[in-house]
């Protein structure tokens, strides 16, 4: 704890699963912080225990089933030790931008109603009308053209990447000062993954706002992060800034990582990623990502 | 949309038509004679003859048919053999009771049951849901004659408070309505719970909690919401259930509703009344399912009627 507090200090974090098998030990002591404008990743095969870090940073596993332990300050208040301040922070300090924007809404309510709602669960003054507006706003933001028409649309009626879109608008309405995303891109299209992580990347840089990223693709990582944490089985494996993670791996289980990871091409830029893609072999049958 | 109305309707047509159809084959093939049921026991065979001619039941069958659908299509369902009244009317005197019955219980049922479910897939798999299964689990093992004299004999025999039999003030409909209720609201509250926990355990409900919105909101507004098709489902099925008479609990109460009607029409060979309580009932099952239907796309924006899903 040297000067400024960082937004997100996770120390010791313990995740124990009730599973039908049994306790499983999702997590087992991880500790890593996320500074303001700061973009630290996650990065693992699934079941590494990444995505139940994410949520239970949230509190959002299962009541009664998760059991967490040691302590998990979110711009200061331990969502641990008092689980009312998760609730505090939650659409107001921190948003989550989902894995899978299919069923991330709910699918009889408009996007507008999901939308403005957001808008006006964190400014409560804000009429209806304003908080359309406000909400157009927000999609032109995420890039999405022609706003005002999608706002009375369903989720059903829209394709993959504009609802990932439409949940970054819905996360950016709680004006969050953290945003965690839950392997934002796994579940696009190849072309569609690139330019939402563009989409990220350019909102970060705006706003400074500090992101917790949760991915199993090295290229992602390398891309957009400033620290990479390496996750197996519920711990960190190995830890650093991202371009000694990915250009000098120490551990093996980063060496396989890195190997497995397909390249896309469109966003690396003549950046060593492609010398990997080059040299890379091609992907091994039954890696397909998630 | 008119095109999906339109076809709807030709298709309940259609299904009444030959409901009716098989009603009125399947009371003529079944054992039992009108006019012995009819008639005194004592009455001669020449006796039973000239009443079998004056029901028209002395003409083949297919002429019996063909005066029944003439008949049909002009608005006259017969005479009741033991009214002596026009059949429908006969069967439109009870209807009111029956309506009057169907939507008190499913009005309860739906008041009840719907808070009842909810509450359990909140506390899905605690103790205090135990308690409330075996209370469902209870009342869904009850057989409505058996609560219907238990009912009686509380509160009309030990503590008179309402009235036994019979519908004179609207306290009548208490006991009835009860005994209906405890059987439907045990199978509804049972449906509201399993959808609820499923809504409640659906990404959309997390997303929505992660960003802040309320709990109250996630249960009514994301879960309730999202659990309104199976429920509206459930709810039109056991009303449309509901209009076709309560057999056992119109007896135990002396209600005059259709149940009853058709008891006495089935043991009397009473084939007009007979024929008309199907066509009432039927026209208004149908007509209740056909609502329901016509209310999915406004509870689901996925649903698009006359689309294949």
């Amino acid at each position: 704890m040297t000067g400024q507090s960082p937004l997100l200090d996770v120390r010791n974090l313990q995740i124990e699963l009730i599973t039908a098998h049994g306790v499983v030990r999702a997590v087992d002591g991880v500790s890593f912080t996320v500074g303001h404008g700061e973009t630290v990743t996650l990065i693992g095969e699934s079941g590494s225990g990444k995505s139940t870090t994410a949520m239970g940073i949230l509190r959002l596993l299962p009541e009664g089933l998760a059991v967490l332990s040691g302590s998990v300050r979110i711009a200061g208040r331990d969502v641990v030790a008092d689980p009312a301040a998760a609730r505090g922070v939650r659409g107001r300090t921190v948003s989550l931008i989902p894995q899978d924007p299919m069923t991330a809404l709910s699918p009889v309510h408009t996007i507008g109603r999901q939308l403005g709602g957001a808008i006006r669960l964190r400014r409560p003054g804000l009429s209806r009308a304003q908080a359309r507006e406000k909400g157009t706003e927000l999609l032109a933001q995420v890039r999405i053209s022609k706003p005002e028409t999608h706002w009375k649309t369903y989720p059903h009626q829209l394709s993959g990447g504009m609802l990932q879109r439409v949940l970054i608008a819905i996360a950016l309405a709680a004006e969050p000062e953290l945003l965690v995303a839950d392997e934002p891109t796994s579940a696009l299209d190849a072309t569609v993954q690139a330019s939402v992580l563009d989409l990220l990347m350019e909102l970060q840089e705006r706003t400074g706002i500090g992101m917790l990223m949760i991915t199993h693709d090295l290229g992602v990582a390398r891309l957009v992060s400033d620290r990479i944490h390496v996750m197996k089985d519920g711990r960190f494996v190995e830890s650093g800034p991202a371009d000694r993670i990915v250009e000098r791996p120490a551990e093996p289980y980063t060496r396989a990582l890195l190997a497995a990871v397909p390249r896309l091409g469109a966003w690396d830029e003549g950046e060593p990623a492609v010398r990997e893609a080059a040299s890379s072999p091609a992907r091994p049958p039954g890696e397909e990502p998630r | 949309m008119p095109t999906y109305l339109l076809r709807r309707v030709g298709q309940s047509l259609l299904a009444i038509f030959l409901t009716l159809t098989t009603v009125f084959l399947l009371v003529r093939l079944a054992p039992g004679d009108p006019a012995a049921a009819y008639a005194a026991p004592t009455a001669s065979s020449a006796e039973l003859d000239r009443i079998r001619a004056q029901f028209g039941l002395d003409e083949p069958l297919i002429n019996q048919y063909g005066i029944f659908l003439r008949d049909l299509f002009t608005g006259n369902l017969g005479t009741s053999y033991s009214f002596h009244a026009p059949a429908f009317d006969v069967v439109m005197d009870r209807m009111p009771y029956t309506i009057t019955l169907a939507v008190a219980a499913i009005t309860v049922t739906t008041v009840v049951a719907v808070p009842l479910g909810v509450w359990m897939a909140r506390r899905a798999d605690t103790k205090r849901e135990l308690g409330a299964n075996v209370l469902t689990i209870t009342g869904q093992s009850m057989p409505d004659f058996w609560t219907g004299v238990m009912l009686l004999t509380l509160f009309a025999v030990l503590l008179p408070v309402l009235p036994a039999s019979g519908f004179t003030t609207w306290s009548g409909l208490v006991l009835p309505t009860v005994t209906v209720a405890v059987l439907q609201l045990a199978l509804v509250s049972r449906l509201v719970r399993r959808e609820m926990v499923t809504a409640l355990a659906a990404p959309y409900t997390t997303i929505a909690r992660s960003r802040g919105v309320s709990e109250r909101a996630l249960t009514w507004s994301y879960g309730l919401r999202n659990s309104a098709v199976p429920l509206v489902t459930a709810l039109g099925t056991r009303f449309a259930a509901l209009l076709n008479g309560v057999v056992v609990v119109e007896v135990v109460f002396g209600w005059p509703g259709v149940g009853s009607l058709v008891v006495r029409a089935l043991a009397t060979r009473d084939y007009p009344l007979i024929q008309a309580t199907v066509l009432v009932t039927a026209t208004l099952a149908i007509l209740v399912q056909l609502l329901v239907d016509l209310a999915y796309p406004l509870l689901d924006p996925r649903v698009r009627l006359g689309k294949a899903a």
